[in-house]
């Protein structure tokens, strides 16, 4: 699968976004299948309703974007949760965890909501390589952020996608939980030949993008 | 396993109260619906079955007036029956055949010594409402099966018997008495044994098997006035104006005292009317709680549904859940209402049965079929509030 923009703008920062220079809004892009983006933006230039656009979660935007050959305004509810448990994956800004399911079955819900492509023991396995193991049975809302967002980062990771959109991954991670993260997240992306676009403020290193985009 | 996750995030649990309510309702609801389908098949059944040893259906036998005008011909002629068949409110018309030769009837033993000159009659088995399997005759046969107007016995047992200081019999000890039935023919005395098989209120007077009334008559009997005189007609309605003024044009008479059972018929519409009126606005009433119960849980769980799309669980699977969620109790009340017809049912058979009143002893289909038909509606209403409630907090 690949994503087209075609000249999307935000209505509501429509203004202040045609005063400014961007390598993505009101520009016609393609990311192509396997691509690692970067996209590097400060605080408050839209990074998160662009990963929402993406996403299909916002619909006030001018132009347009395309799932391969197919405009996302043309895609059917049940339509667009197969491509959410089968296509794009998702770690966002705010984790949206279910605070009441422990952090063990927030990964499992995302496991299980389609055919599994991963066997249970693989949420251990995976809690094991980012440190996460003692919390697995706890309550997802009693635990720190730090903690949650390696649950929201396992959670992504449990599904098959040939996309994974990251929202500011790492914002809660110190440097070495952040480069096991990256490792895990490389990995897998390697092992489904998917690609991956990733917002953040600054420079770094984490991954071998392939493509680097200033918002 | 996701339906065991999704179970702890969409708690069903709120509004518990409001939840029993509707289950109370529609059991109440549906017990009532069914109740009155099953007692209007109950009804049918007594009014139009065949197998009914005391139905109150509305059968009346009908012959001319007899008075000085019409004195030597109160037979009834083809076209007379024929027209009687035409009418609408006359479903169906039996001829009464009698037997053309003399006969008597008189016990076998000298410890209860009986006899009396007697005829007989016949009439279309669809017409007698004895059912059994006693009621056949062929030639071959040890016996002519017999059925007696229970006013016979009443009259022989508060009458007769004190009189002739005899013993007072049951209709049990009649049925196992061998009576000997005498014809009397041109050539002499033909003796037959006949046993009484029933009794019933319809047509009074003794009637026997049509195949042997045929067969004797062909055999025994005199060849003039072979047209009938009697006939059994079958209506929905004898206090029908329609019909009594009818019979008054063609100087017809019958029993004016059958046309009570209209009034019961009055009794049972105006229960069977209220029973089912009643249930229908009472399940209306726990739809709506039902409805509001299953919108109350969605809009309570609002916020997880929509992170649960958001992470990509379809409104298909999300209804799914929910209507396993709803669904399974409404057709566990379904079947407890409908067992507890089906309970009721059999006392009543059991009931009636002693008052030699026969129902069925199981639901009809069409209680069943109502079931099905309820269990349809409220699919049917669980399925779209679901629906509807899910894409509302699904935009």
């Amino acid at each position: 699968m690949q994503f087209q923009l075609k000249h999307i703008v935000p209505t509501p920062l429509k203004d202040i976004f045609s005063q400014r220079q961007s390598d993505i809004w009101n520009k016609d892009i393609t990311f192509l299948k396997e691509e690692y983006i970067k996209i590097k933006a400060p605080s408050g230039t839209g990074k998160t309703t662009f990963i929402h656009i993406l996403y299909k979660l916002r619909h006030d935007f001018e132009g347009h974007v395309l799932y391969d050959s197919t405009n996302i305004v043309e895609i059917k509810k049940d339509e667009l949760a197969i491509i959410r448990q089968q296509k794009i994956s998702i770690i966002f800004q705010d984790l949206r965890l279910f605070p009441n399911l422990t952090a063990a079955e927030n990964i499992e819900l995302k496991r299980v909501m389609q055919t599994p492509i991963y066997e249970k023991n693989i949420i251990h396995e995976m809690a094991e390589k980012l440190g996460i193991v003692h919390i697995l049975k706890q309550k997802a809302g009693l635990c720190s952020y730090g903690e949650q967002q390696r649950i929201a980062i396992i959670r992504a990771l449990v599904q098959p996608f040939d996309w994974l959109l990251m929202d500011e991954p790492f914002s809660h991670l110190d440097e070495q939980n952040t480069h096991k993260a990256a490792w895990l997240i490389s990995e897998e992306c390697a092992k489904r030949k998917a690609g991956f676009i990733i917002t953040d403020l600054d420079e770094d290193n984490h991954f071998n993008y392939t493509k680097k985009l200033l918002l | 396993m996701f339906y065991q996750l999704l179970q702890k995030i969409i708690r069903t649990a709120s509004g518990r109260t409001r939840f029993v309510m509707a289950i109370i309702g529609l059991s109440i609801a549906l017990l009532l619906i069914f109740s009155a389908v099953q007692i209007e098949i109950n009804y049918n059944e007594l009014l139009h079955g065949k197998t009914n040893q005391d139905s109150i259906a509305n059968f009346l036998v009908i012959n001319k007036l007899l008075n000085s005008k019409s004195y030597g011909t109160t037979t009834l002629s083809n076209n007379e029956i024929k027209n009687l068949q035409q009418q609408s409110f006359i479903d169906a018309v039996g001829i009464l055949t009698p037997s053309r030769y003399k006969s008597s009837i008189q016990s076998f033993s000298n410890r209860f010594p009986f006899f009396t000159e007697i005829s007989f009659e016949s009439v279309p088995a669809t017409f007698i409402d004895v059912s059994t399997k006693d009621w056949q005759w062929n030639e071959q046969s040890n016996y002519i099966p017999m059925i007696a107007p229970n006013m016979f016995l009443d009259f022989y047992n508060f009458q007769f018997s004190l009189s002739q200081n005899l013993p007072q019999l049951t209709q049990e000890v009649v049925k196992m008495i061998v009576f000997k039935v005498n014809i009397t023919t041109s050539t002499g005395v033909i003796i037959f044994n006949g046993k009484i098989v029933g009794f019933s209120d319809r047509i009074t007077s003794l009637l026997v098997p049509q195949e042997f009334m045929d067969w004797a008559n062909q055999h025994y009997g005199s060849t003039q006035n072979t047209q009938p005189s009697r006939a059994v007609i079958r209506t929905k309605d004898p206090g029908n104006p329609l019909l009594v003024s009818y019979l008054k044009e063609h100087n017809l008479t019958t029993d004016a005292d059958k046309t009570r059972f209209s009034k019961y018929r009055q009794i049972v519409n105006a229960i069977v009317n209220i029973s089912w009126i009643t249930g229908a606005v009472m399940l209306l009433f726990a739809l709506l709680i039902f409805t509001l119960f299953i919108q109350l849980t969605i809009a309570s769980c609002k916020d997880e549904i929509q992170l649960l799309v958001t992470l990509g669980a379809s409104p298909k699977q999300l209804k799914l859940f929910l209507l396993n969620q709803f669904f399974p109790s409404n057709i566990i009340i379904v079947l407890i209402a409908l067992i507890s017809v089906a309970a009721l049912q059999y006392i009543l058979h059991g009931f009636l049965l002693q008052q030699n009143i026969f129902v069925s002893s199981y639901i009809s289909a069409y209680t069943v079929l109502t079931a099905l038909l309820v269990i349809a509606v409220l699919w049917v209403t669980n399925n779209r509030t679901i629906s509807t409630y899910i894409s509302l907090h699904n935009k």
